[in-house]
């Protein structure tokens, strides 16, 4: 039984092919520094058709306890049955905090979820603190131009968490926590799942790469690729990335997508080229060596988290980098 | 067959966000274009519409009076009727008051299908489509990346985009909510004819105070501008002198020789 004075905090494990996702992880380590300020007992919800390896690695990995509920319709992921479970759970054993990854599995059943227990929903947090008593959840805000720091008055609260922004929460000698499983029968009203399929496959090049130059919406049209590809042809052991945007358009291919659903790279030196600094683009270039932005925008994200800034129209910029580097190089 | 598309107004990206003086908003930016999610919306509605010349095609927007241009440009992109749901809130909406909105609204005029962005790109918080579907009792689909209706169009097959390049794929019962992922179609300029059209267009007006609301649960927040992370050495002089300045600092590191 826990302790009437300590809070419960869910964790519920995002899975793919009887595997936890590394967000689990992340969202560990959350739900860890949420213990820092107010004691409590984690809790990692699991559910699935079959649970059991999922179980013991996670409880092996973090040494938490774990609740997996095993339902034979969750062969595949399905929204309806999420929210019933996980709600039927929080009744049963009254959670102050419930988190959930920030991806598009997790956000698809997260705010549902929170009109179904009456609870608050902060999505995308990047980070939390403590405050006046209060628990405090950072996110982005207008392009990561902004933060906002965010209490909520009363429990529960949903919390979705921004893969890439908590250190994964993988203690060196965990020793494996209770484990749980039970199984129900739960049959979804309006909605079938069909399948899961990949469409889009990513090569390791990109990762590799001692130098990336990367484009993003501000190159404005497609004919300013070229300036990039210029650019990047200074660099020894250089290639071409960009942020999302350019590969909705079809300008860039997927295995140059860097970001959260893109490649998570650490080139020794990264170029960014009119790119925002969206978080999602954060997470996947945080780790670069050494950190180059043009931008044209002062107020630009990404100038938070480069070495050095470059407030210039890249378009203008880059040609004249290029003509006062041919002229050091070829006097 | 009726679809209903919600949209909203955003600052534009490049545009000054300067937090007021109580640190809990934004002083409001001028410069507004339509959330580039909802516009993506918009194009699959109107692609549906295409194909079934009998398919009706509302939006709706929630928010002050610049809800309005948005609700006129999408009228200019091919919607048959707006409504703004007038909410007059100076600073922010939270996804709960702009869904429960949106839920009694659809509670009293029948849809089959309703569209939302997947977010929205200022506040990037990916809730309002699916607290109004759970306000409303509809299955809901995020991220969505294709759609089908069905022959008898009683159901839909959707496709929704998830991490790694997977793709996760479902069928509904209409109707259903879907909340449409950004840059999955070319949205279509408005044509001059539905432009003259939507200039002259009346624009149904709701005030939110006479809607039904849940209950918003409470939230308070600041806002700050986020720390540097790294030095942020930023380079002065003219364009010439920043390239020299750049190329010295690359050599130095010795990533050009």
């Amino acid at each position: 039984m826990r302790k009437p004075d300590r809070k419960l905090i869910f964790i519920i494990a995002e899975h793919l092919e009887n595997k936890a996702k590394s967000v689990v992880f992340e969202l560990a380590a959350c739900a860890d520094k949420i213990k820092k300020f107010c004691p409590a007992e984690i809790k990692v919800i699991i559910l699935g058709k079959e649970t059991e390896n999922l179980s013991f690695e996670i409880t092996h990995t973090t040494g938490l306890d774990t609740v997996a509920i095993e339902i034979n319709e969750l062969a595949l992921y399905n929204a309806e049955i999420y929210k019933t479970v996980i709600n039927n759970l929080a009744e049963e054993f009254s959670p102050s905090f419930i988190i959930i990854g920030h991806t598009p599995r997790g956000l698809d059943f997260a705010s549902g979820l929170a009109v179904r227990m009456k609870a608050v929903c902060i999505t995308g947090v990047e980070g939390v603190s403590e405050a006046g008593g209060k628990i405090w959840f950072r996110r982005q805000m207008f392009y990561g131009k902004i933060n906002a720091h965010i209490t909520a008055d009363s429990e529960p609260v949903i919390v979705t968490v921004q893969p890439g922004t908590f250190e994964p929460y993988k203690p060196d000698n965990a020793s494996p926590g209770r484990t749980e499983t039970r199984r129900i029968e739960c049959a979804p009203q309006f909605t079938r799942a069909k399948g899961i399929r990949r469409c889009k496959f990513q090569d390791s090049s990109i990762s590799e790469a001692k130098v990336i130059v990367s484009a993003g919406n501000g190159i404005g049209a497609k004919e300013n690729l070229d300036l990039i590809y210029r650019l990047a042809d200074i660099f020894p052991g250089s290639t071409v990335g960009g942020s999302r945007i350019l590969i909705d358009r079809g300008w860039l291919e997927y295995r140059q997508q860097i970001g959260l659903t893109g490649a998570q790279v650490a080139p020794e030196l990264y170029i960014a080229c009119g790119i925002s600094g969206a978080s999602q683009h954060l997470a996947g270039m945080r780790g670069s060596g050494f950190i180059v932005s043009i931008n044209k925008d002062p107020g630009a994200a990404i100038f938070n988290e480069s070495d050095v800034c470059v407030v210039e129209d890249l378009n203008k910029f880059i040609p004249v980098f290029i003509e006062e580097y041919g002229k050091k190089t070829d006097p | 067959m009726k679809i209903l598309v919600c949209i909203k107004p955003v600052p534009d990206p490049e545009s000054f966000i300067v937090i007021d003086d109580s640190q809990n908003w934004i002083i409001p930016s001028d410069l507004f274009k339509m959330n580039r999610f909802d516009e993506s919306a918009l194009e699959e509605a109107l692609s549906i519409r295409d194909r079934y010349k009998s398919v009706g095609l509302d939006v709706l927007s929630v928010g002050p009076e610049n809800s309005k241009d948005v609700i006129r440009r999408a009228l200019g992109m091919g919607a048959d009727a707006g409504i703004h749901i007038f909410c007059d809130a100076e600073g922010y909406i939270s996804p709960f008051l702009t869904a429960s909105c949106i839920a009694s609204y659809i509670k009293e005029s029948f849809y089959d299908l309703i569209f939302t962005g997947a977010m929205s790109e200022d506040y990037m918080q990916g809730q309002v489509g699916r607290l109004a579907a759970e306000m409303t009792g509809l299955p809901c689909v995020s991220f969505v990346v294709k759609q089908e209706i069905s022959p008898d169009q009683k159901s839909i097959y959707v496709e929704r985009e998830m991490d790694g390049g997977l793709i996760e794929s479902f069928e509904l019962t209409l109707p259903a909510l879907l909340t449409i992922q950004g840059g999955i179609n070319k949205p279509r300029y408005p044509s001059l004819s539905n432009v003259l059209r939507a200039n002259r267009a009346e624009i149904r007006t709701i005030n939110s105070d006479l809607i039904g609301k849940t209950d918003p649960k409470q939230i308070n927040s600041r806002l700050t501008i986020p720390e540097k992370r790294r030095d942020g050495y930023v380079l002065s002089g003219s364009v010439q002198e920043k390239a020299a300045k750049l190329i010295r600092i690359l050599s130095q590191k010795a990533f050009i020789t």
